[in-house]
């Protein structure tokens, strides 16, 4: 299964190649051109020649992971390995779970001192990044060293799984999620120039697609994303982001973006036309690679495709095949849509 | 220079939505512009083409403000900030959004303004459901907070938006007198600079000027326990030495020094190390773009009024337009 596929893949921000490897082996024969630029990105032509505005569809293929920073040498900690996160990541979300680092896929523990050890004051806080290491079982360090060296990535050893009615849990949705949609856009073929960017670096600042756009430059570009959804325990309607099931969640303002209503309003016909259930994300924090994709060069129009995903950036991690399905459903209308004219630049 | 100032500080145009006052001024461009363009991000850009180096003027038009987020069952609306706005600038206060539908805005009950996030605000359109709401409000639209422009004693206005509408009226000004002069000019009325000099650096990567004038409000701290180092209200415009995008070329500061000397102006230099102007989107755009600023001093820069003093604005006109015209590139 595809999906299985791109989300046990292995992909932290600067450090793509195994999760661009297997997308490669999955579009190339569904592309007329393909390249990977300097940064890392994935850039697939399809339809070039064809006449039409110049449209991008863009989905980052890194996820947030965890880098090894040191071994450690003395005493107890002898053969610990300390890290840093790649990304945002929620320190409160790593205690306890498992890890794989590196190609090898060194199996590795997140460790913390256990609850019947702790004062009550301890119990209270959350533990901070600096005071978590990962456990691989070494020895001591000389034994750490001979299969793991700072620099080394980790990523959560989350098993890809379908759970409950048309749900799908897993690791790194954000943005395999995506990538999967960019995939399946690209088995038909469109009337007009079609550009695909699998980009790197998102979780870090938008790094790859900036570079990837101003190569394009498309006339229309679109993020397709996993994004944010606390839909559950109580929170308002104000503080969910997304509802899972409710359908794609179309971006009206994000951290880097502030939405091109000409844009989101023809989304939003494309979906009403074709009945496809959407939503509107609402929050503020977070980000897609539009927002730097639309500053880039002259500026460019576009929007933002999301699925909604719980648990964003964490371990484990739920979204609905609904959503996903209906997501793909709307970036395949509004390519038709912009095909026929439907979105005049 | 009053009348123009108060004809666009009246006008609501939070980032993002700058379009439509945009079109305007464009519109009202064309008389003395070769080519006006409302760009991709809502940009307003005119260009004369004419004599000498290629100046490009730029004044963000946008203002921050608010956009709606989330209509609930009884029709109050959540919103999220466009720009930095606290919750003790907007409690109490009336909002009102592009499409003229006002609202005031409450604080949650029992939630302490010093606790308080956006999160716990909401607007009051006087609607009593979701239904109701949704017929004169929809999810995205954004709007600002209201406050009536006044002019104080001693030639000084207050109100919403004199930042950035008096750098915009400053550069409109000096575009008309320059293109008159058949110099080469290109005014940029930037969009989205609360939110970081977004519109600026697509502007800037269009015009690829020999050089750009920053035309921005810079806080005057002449007030009560104000820091006694920064800027006055009334003692002339100020040159950028830096703020927080950029530093400005020496050569350039320079110029813009000797320009004031020609004209036996007092000015006085901006330092101001948390400024988010438009100057380091322009300076970074293309291969790098040389950057001047010239400021107005403004006391409350960052709230959601601020008083300005008209005779450093008419100074800061004549000191733009010396330093554009005398301008050689090197």
């Amino acid at each position: 299964m595809l999906l299985k596929r791109l989300s046990e893949a292995m992909g932290p921000s600067g450090f793509e190649d195994e999760i661009r490897n297997v997308i490669r082996e999955e579009v190339t024969p569904l592309v007329q051109d393909i390249r990977t630029d300097v940064l890392g990105n994935l850039l697939v032509k399809h339809g070039v020649d064809k006449p039409g505005p110049r449209v991008m569809l863009d989905a980052h293929m890194d996820e947030v992971g965890l880098m090894i920073v040191q071994v450690c040498e003395n005493g107890r900690e002898n053969g610990l390995l300390k890290f840093r996160a790649l990304g945002g990541i929620d320190p409160r979300v790593l205690v306890s779970k498992p890890v794989f680092i590196g190609e090898a896929r060194i199996p590795g523990v997140i460790g913390a001192k256990p609850i019947h050890l702790q004062a009550a004051s301890e119990r209270r806080k959350p533990l901070a990044m600096d005071q978590l290491y990962i456990d691989i079982g070494a020895r001591d360090a000389k034994e750490a060293r001979s299969l793991v060296k700072p620099g080394d990535v980790a990523i959560f050893a989350t098993q890809f799984g379908e759970i409950g009615e048309g749900a799908i849990k897993g690791k790194s949705f954000d943005d395999r999620l995506g990538c999967a949609l960019l995939i399946e856009a690209l088995r038909e073929s469109y009337d007009l120039p079609l550009f695909g960017a699998f980009t790197v670096q998102e979780e870090i600042g938008l790094r790859g697609a900036q570079a990837a756009a101003y190569g394009i430059n498309p006339d229309i570009a679109i993020a397709l994303e996993g994004t944010v959804c606390f839909d559950v325990v109580g929170a308002p309607s104000h503080g969910q982001s997304t509802v899972m099931g409710a359908g794609p969640a179309l971006t009206v303002q994000d951290g880097q973006t502030i939405a091109d209503r000409r844009f989101l309003d023809f989304m939003i016909h494309v979906a009403e036309k074709h009945d496809i259930p959407y939503q509107l994300r609402r929050v503020k924090g977070g980000s897609n690679d539009f927002g730097a994709i639309h500053k880039v060069r002259a500026g460019v129009i576009g929007g933002g495709i999301s699925v909604p995903v719980r648990y964003i950036h964490a371990p484990a991690q739920v979204a609905s095949l609904d959503d996903f399905n209906n997501s793909l459903l709307l970036v395949k209308a509004v390519l038709r849509e912009i095909e026929q004219g439907g979105f005049s630049l | 220079m009053k009348d123009l100032i108060t004809r666009l500080a009246q006008e609501i145009a939070p980032s993002g939505s700058e379009r439509a006052l945009m079109l305007q001024w464009m519109q009202e461009l064309k008389a003395v512009a070769d080519e006006t363009l409302v760009d991709t991000l809502g940009n307003g850009i005119a260009t004369k083409r004419g004599e000498g180096p290629h100046i490009m003027l730029a004044a963000h038009a946008d203002e921050p403000g608010v956009m709606v987020i989330d209509i609930d069952a009884d029709g109050f609306l959540r919103v999220i900030a466009m720009g930095s706005l606290e919750p003790a600038e907007l409690v109490s206060r009336q909002v009102e959004f592009t499409n003229g539908v006002r609202g005031v805005i409450g604080l949650e009950d029992g939630v302490k303004l010093a606790d308080a996030s956006l999160n716990h605000l909401y607007v009051d359109i006087g609607a009593n459901s979701r239904e109701d709401a949704e017929k004169r409000i929809q999810i995205g639209l954004g709007g600002v907070v209201v406050q009536p422009l006044y002019e104080l004693a001693g030639n000084r206005l207050a109100g919403r938006a004199l930042d950035n509408r008096v750098g915009c009226a400053i550069a409109i000004a000096a575009f008309r007198e320059l293109a008159a002069a058949c110099r080469h000019v290109t005014l940029a009325l930037t969009a989205q600079n609360a939110v970081g000099g977004r519109g600026a650096r697509t502007a800037a990567y269009q015009i690829n000027p020999d050089l750009a004038l920053i035309i921005d409000a810079a806080p005057a701290s002449d007030v009560p326990s104000g820091k006694a180092t920064a800027l006055s209200l009334g003692k002339g415009p100020a040159i950028k030495i830096m703020d927080g995008t950029a530093i400005v070329p020496l050569a350039v500061k320079d110029h813009l020094i000797a320009a004031a000397g020609t004209l036996g102006m007092d000015v006085q230099y901006e330092v101001w190390p948390g400024g988010k102007s438009d100057a380091g989107a322009v300076q970074l755009s293309v291969d790098g773009i040389n950057i001047g600023g010239v400021s107005y001093p403004a006391r409350y820069v960052g709230a959601t009024q601020t008083v300005v003093d008209l005779a450093d604005v008419e100074n800061a006109l004549k000191l733009v337009l010396e330093a554009a015209k005398t301008y050689e590139v090197r």
